[in-house]
């Protein structure tokens, strides 16, 4: 069990935490809060050696955020 | 005996619950969106965790799954709130966004076509989507879409020069392999018009 692992999966659970339960509970302190567990897939991935993986899910992770941003925009928008 | 698997998998299964009871609180459906986003991690942590090339080759459909469900989903939402002509509040305004965007997509671009095949096409598809963000857009759908078109037609004749003219393989894998990064290209950049003032 090589420390990358370790580290990605403590995020994991502290992330998940931290998700589930915002402090100030609104959209973006959420979506801050999701970069938690997305970095420790990170870690995991490259203690796993999957290279190929950890790339495409960085490009996927920006292109879903851009989404979210764009709806939470709208939300709290003026019609 | 217990090894990393199982620890793994011990995780998973507690973070899996305090997501589920996380999300069986919650009323707000776009908090219910990006809780989804968190299960859909928890998801690729457990393929994850077998460690091998299966895993890696089971992940890479998932993304692409993932993807396609969070904009099909936010479309959904914006549509049912009603909220879909809004002027965007410009709370989350970001820096990066307006200034420097050129040499950052040029970058990924290049990165991209030289990863080549559809791991390639979507990293250069982001970086065409990240200029089309930052810099807007016209209207060049028809282009992109011949583009895409011809892309196509040229992964079947790869596949065709495959199973006719089996020595010939490696001709067929390069176009193969070019005609998937031009095609994941296309279809990733037409997510950056949404943006746009013009809805979608």
């Amino acid at each position: 069990m090589s420390p990358l692992f370790i580290i990605g999966f403590g995020l994991i659970i502290l992330g998940t935490v931290a998700t589930a339960w915002p402090s100030p509970k609104d959209y973006i302190t959420r979506l801050i809060n999701l970069e938690l567990p997305a970095f420790g897939i990170l870690l995991v991935m490259l203690s796993f050696d999957e290279t190929l993986a950890l790339l495409t899910f960085i490009a996927v992770t920006s292109i879903s955020t851009f989404l979210f941003v764009r709806v939470i925009e709208k939300r709290e928008g003026t019609p | 005996m217990i090894d990393t698997f199982h620890i793994g998998m011990f995780a998973a299964s507690l973070c899996i619950i305090i997501a589920f009871f996380s999300f069986m609180k919650e009323t707000d459906d776009l908090h219910r969106l990006l809780l989804t986003d968190l299960a859909s991690v928890m998801a690729l942590f457990l393929i994850a965790l077998v460690g091998t090339d299966l895993a890696e080759a089971l992940i890479l459909p998932g993304l692409v799954v993932t993807i396609s469900k969070l904009m099909a989903l936010t479309e959904i939402y914006l549509v049912k709130e009603g909220i879909q002509r809004n002027q965007p509040a410009r709370t989350l305004d970001i820096e990066v966004l307006q200034s420097a965007p050129a040499i950052l997509a040029s970058i990924l671009v290049l990165y991209g076509i030289f990863l080549s095949g559809f791991s390639g096409g979507a990293v250069a598809g982001l970086g065409v989507i990240f200029y089309i963000i930052c810099k807007g857009h016209q209207e060049r759908f028809e282009l992109i879409e011949t583009v895409s078109g011809y892309a196509w037609v040229a992964w079947i004749a790869a596949f065709f020069i495959i199973l006719i003219f089996p020595s010939q393989w490696f001709l067929a894998v390069m176009i193969a392999g070019g005609a998937i990064l031009i095609k994941v290209t296309a279809k990733l950049s037409l997510i950056g018009t949404m943006r746009g003032e013009s809805d979608v």
